[in-house]
């Protein structure tokens, strides 16, 4: 659950900030895709923009979790050992 | 007053001591085991001001959204035109300078109001304090004080808990969606929204951000409360470089209340070796993120001063000066100072360089808008044909110019181009742009071929508005000669 946090929430805000500049900067009806202009309502391109920049943003989070591991948590790998050694650490 | 009067309801962890300079707990991890706070609730001059903040933006943020003008909405962020009003300001793409000239002025404001008083906008304004209040307001009409809510928590399932949490929620839900569909109310025109909720037509992207943003209030405010300002808020972790040993942060004068203890208000307890806390915890009860003032300067502290208002009613049933815990500086509490010297050391220089810096940025945004032209023309040149020869020989370029008309009322414009000998227009040249409007106008421009050189030539297309002689804009161009 930690983990799932950690990398939606920061994912969450970059992308609001990726949203407001891109579409301040581009008008989603000059937008082409796959060669032929986009039919879908500025709202939808909004709406689906923001949730591209999410899912972006949520897989660098994700790749930031994923190596950050330390050499302990690779070696023994099963993720049940991960997070408690992790807590064990911690505390 | 007898000591179990000023323990009501205290358990054992929050009775225990908590000797100053002990090393902290490790804190329990996020979202896993967490302890659940049950803030009790307060009043006093700080819970006063919390909830005038409370009315003020609040009824600021569902208010405005129905405010008409000009008969319009009064604040309406259009995304889908892509055009902002405020009021009778109407801000285009184009615009965005003063978009950025806005979040530096809230940054700015944010480190000045900061480095003056500590944590004021987390305490007082966030959102997420406003709503978390409001939310544990319901709860408490619901479920009742404190205590009795700890122990219906602990209570097994009965028909009586199971109304009484369904209501909860269901207050919660109501409250959360129609949060959600003010904030949709500001995107889309909240006339045409409320039609189509009546109607059940509303759209399907807005149906999911009303119910996204609702989710997010009612997850917010009634699940995650300080959570999200221990662990999700940005702003609590980088706060400290704000703070100087001037800062006015909420905080507990140890040397005043240590040590700390209970004793009966009939003796003397400075005789007995006492200090002026006597530990009855409340402090620690009405803090929204369960922390423990007494322990110093924390950065889950959001400064709402729950705890000086709390502080403040022990002080005077103990007979005792108020101020125990009270918005003070690191060096005030040191060197024992007085309000006047606390507000001498209010100006200093990172509070001027601040300040000075805000008002700069204020002066310079308001004057850009204040002489903001009510004009705005692109001119790009036509990319399907660079030039091509006309009868009589002429050369002629095509031009695509976006007029925007960025007033309220309806202009009509007259278009002129210069720069080279014999330049003129093949199309007409008055225009007629309704107010908050904007078109693009083909124009195509003529020039006979010995006036200009082989290739670019500057010329400058002139934007005028009829009627209005300051309303002008004048925008350079090139034209290709072959």
């Amino acid at each position: 659950m930690r983990q799932l946090i950690w990398i939606l929430w920061p994912s969450f805000v970059v992308a609001g900030f990726a949203e407001v500049a891109f579409f301040t900067l581009i008008d989603p009806q000059e937008l082409y895709l796959f060669g032929e202009p986009t039919h879908f309502s500025r709202t939808a391109t909004y709406s689906i923009g923001f949730f591209c920049f999410w899912a972006v943003c949520a897989a660098s989070s994700m790749f930031t979790c994923f190596i950050q591991r330390s050499s302990d948590e690779v070696n023994r790998c099963t993720i049940a050992a991960t997070c408690k050694d992790r807590v064990l650490t911690r505390n | 007053m007898s000591q179990d009067e000023l323990n009501p309801s205290c358990s054992p962890a929050e009775r225990k001591p908590a000797s100053m300079g002990e090393p902290e707990a490790p804190s329990a991890p996020l979202y896993e085991v967490h302890k659940k706070i049950y803030p009790r609730s307060v009043t006093g001059l700080f819970a006063s001001w919390r909830w005038a903040l409370v009315w003020f933006t609040q009824l600021l943020f569902y208010g405005l959204c129905w405010l008409p003008w000009n008969g319009r909405q009064a604040v309406l962020f259009d995304l889908v035109e892509r055009k902002f009003y405020i009021f009778g300001l109407i801000f285009w793409p184009q615009d965005v300078i003063y978009l950025s000239v806005l979040l530096i002025i809230a940054a700015y404001g944010l480190f000045l109001f900061t480095a003056i008083g500590g944590r004021l906008f987390c305490g007082y304004a966030c959102p997420q304090t406003v709503y978390t209040e409001i939310f544990v307001w319901i709860e408490e009409r619901i479920e009742g004080g404190r205590a009795t809510r700890m122990k219906l928590d602990q209570q097994p399932w009965s028909r009586r808990k199971l109304m009484l949490k369904t209501a909860k929620h269901a207050i919660w839900i109501g409250f959360a969606f129609w949060t959600g569909f003010t904030f949709v109310g500001y995107f889309t025109p909240i006339n045409i929204l409320s039609l189509s909720v009546v109607n059940f037509s509303l759209g399907p992207w807005e149906t999911f951000w009303i119910l996204f943003y609702g989710f997010a209030t009612y997850g917010n405010a009634g699940y995650m409360r300080e959570q999200v300002c221990k662990y999700m808020c940005p702003y609590a972790r980088f706060q400290s470089v704000m703070f100087d040993p001037d800062t006015l942060v909420v905080t507990y004068d140890i040397e005043r209340g240590e040590p700390r203890g209970a004793r009966s208000r009939k003796l003397d307890h400075k005789a007995e070796g006492k200090g002026d806390c006597v530990d009855c915890g409340i402090c620690v009860q009405v803090c929204p993120t369960g922390i423990d003032i007494r322990k110093g300067l924390q950065y889950e502290c959001i400064g709402c001063s729950a705890c000086i208002d709390a502080c403040d009613q022990v002080m005077d049933k103990m007979l005792y000066p108020r101020g125990l815990i009270r918005y003070s500086t690191e060096h005030a509490i040191e060197q024992h100072w007085g309000r006047t010297e606390i507000l001498a050391h209010l100006i200093r220089p990172r509070i001027v360089i601040y300040g000075a810096i805000l008002a700069c940025i204020v002066v310079a945004g308001a004057y850009g808008i204040a002489t903001r032209l009510p004009l705005k023309v692109d001119v790009i040149r036509d990319r399907n044909s660079l030039s091509r020869e006309v009868e009589n020989g002429l050369i002629e370029n095509l031009y695509r110019l976006q007029i925007m008309n960025v007033s309220e009322t309806m202009h009509r414009y007259a278009i002129s181009v210069s720069g080279l000998e014999g330049i003129d227009i093949a199309a007409e040249r008055i225009v007629e742009i309704p107010a908050a409007g904007a078109r693009v106008v083909l124009v195509p421009v003529r020039v006979p071929p010995e006036s200009g050189k082989k290739g670019s030539n500057r010329i400058y297309f002139d934007v005028n508005a009829i009627g209005d002689e300051k309303i002008a804009v004048h925008e350079k161009a090139s034209f290709l000669m072959p």
